[in-house]
């Protein structure tokens, strides 16, 4: 854990004021990297070329929807966090997005901004928790495939 | 406009404005909330940096102070969204038909597609054409309902991506409102049941099917005026409403 990067965080709202204030806030308080998209699609192009921790998304939002967006970001960056912020209080939207893409939390417009960070800091202590898993899974696949090595050696020798 | 059934009617149709409307204030909210904590918290980093006065400690201020304005810009673009939505739905506000009044229909037109706006978003664009009118003695809240029902019924029509286009004028001594969408159609039998009280093509629950009947009753019976429409399956619909100009009933509910 020498020279961890700092979190990147998604930002995705067709409402620029969302981006604008959500920015604004985390910069205040955090040292994450904020990236902000009003077009959905470009989000997707940025996960697809870019690490991402976590990824909040508004739910309405012209061409692709807050849980298609979160479905594409999850097969693009499955240890990324997924968040959805949505003004829709409606309970079907939010039962879609749990089941659908796993999601980390569904929080409700308008915001607090101490839940939030609360929200986006967990999900980035998520996001790093299972990388470092999935390192230590390649870590512990390598081993012990070297063991094997060793041990068909040492059986080749004796025998 | 007391039977119980238009009164639950027109719950009903409210209940799924304001569940749109709701959504449509909650992000603007949300940026006001979320700005005011960030000016305040900014404010108080600022103090000491300004008493150190050092050049960094003063640039830093500075950039603080760029960021407050930004959010105070954002925050009137914010209260300004949210006063127009209020001043759409003061409209509808009243559940009695209210006094009758001489209104500006063109005004009325504009301030019920405010309401619809948030719930067409970015799907429908609407488009508007409106002649010069003069005002016209009528109940101001009764009209705006025919409208909104109008306006709903055309937006539920488009599936996908659509237009509607509002268009008004002065048409042989009435005024003249058209509503027409680019929506599915209907076809003959829908045509013929379509005024008929309980009539729906929507699903449970999206609606009683009881919109078009009473908004016959609202123009016709307590305007003197007419309602019709015309439309191909596959081709969108447009409903005409006429109000003359100079009320030949006597103005009563």
């Amino acid at each position: 854990m020498s020279q961890r990067r700092q979190p990147t965080v998604l930002i995705v709202d067709d409402e620029e004021m969302v981006i604008t204030s959500i920015r604004a806030f985390l910069q205040l308080e955090t040292d994450f990297t904020v990236h902000g998209f009003t077009d959905p699609e470009e989000a997707a192009r940025f996960a697809a070329a870019n690490p991402v921790d976590v990824a909040v998304s508004d739910y309405l939002m012209p061409k692709m929807n807050g849980i298609q967006l979160l479905t594409r970001i999850k097969e693009l960056q499955p240890e990324a966090s997924r968040v959805l912020l949505t003004g829709h209080a409606d309970k079907q939207s939010a039962i879609q997005a749990i089941n659908q893409v796993a999601l980390f939390q569904y929080l409700e417009k308008p915001w607090d901004n101490a839940q939030l960070l609360l929200v986006i800091r967990s999900g980035a202590e998520r996001a790093e928790l299972y990388r470092e898993l999935r390192d230590k899974v390649e870590a512990l696949d390598g081993a012990n495939s070297r063991l094997k090595t060793v041990q068909r050696r040492l059986i080749e020798a004796f025998l | 406009m007391s039977s119980p059934a238009a009164e639950l009617h027109q719950m009903a149709a409210i209940g799924r404005l304001l569940a749109s409307v709701v959504h449509e204030i909650n992000t603007p909210l949300g940026a006001i909330f979320s700005n005011t904590e960030v000016i305040v918290r900014s404010l108080e980093l600022m103090q000491p940096l300004l008493a150190d006065g050092s050049p960094e400690a003063l640039e830093k201020a500075g950039r603080l102070a760029a960021t407050c304005q930004n959010l105070a810009a954002v925050d009137r673009i914010a209260c300004e969204r949210i006063r127009s939505i209020i001043r759409g739905l003061k409209t509808l506000s009243r559940t009695d038909a209210g006094e009758p009044r001489r209104t500006d229909l063109n005004r009325l037109v504009l301030d019920t597609l405010k309401l619809t706006e948030a719930e067409f978003g970015r799907r429908i664009s609407v488009e508007t054409e409106l002649g010069e009118l003069p005002e016209v003695e009528c109940y101001p809240q009764l009209l705006a309902q025919v409208l909104l029902n109008l306006l709903v019924n055309a937006g539920q029509a488009i599936e996908g991506e659509g237009v509607i286009r509002v268009t008004t004028g002065i048409e042989d001594g009435a005024v003249h409102i058209a509503v027409a969408d680019s929506g599915r159609g209907m076809s003959p039998e829908e045509q013929a049941r379509a005024f008929r009280a309980g009539f729906t093509t929507k699903p449970v629950g999206e609606g009683a099917g009881m919109g078009l009947a009473i908004s016959r009753e609202i123009v016709e019976e307590t305007h003197g005026g007419a309602i019709g429409f015309e439309s191909q399956p596959g081709k969108g619909a447009t409903f005409h409403v006429r109000i003359p100009l100079r009320q030949t009933r006597r103005m009563g509910v």
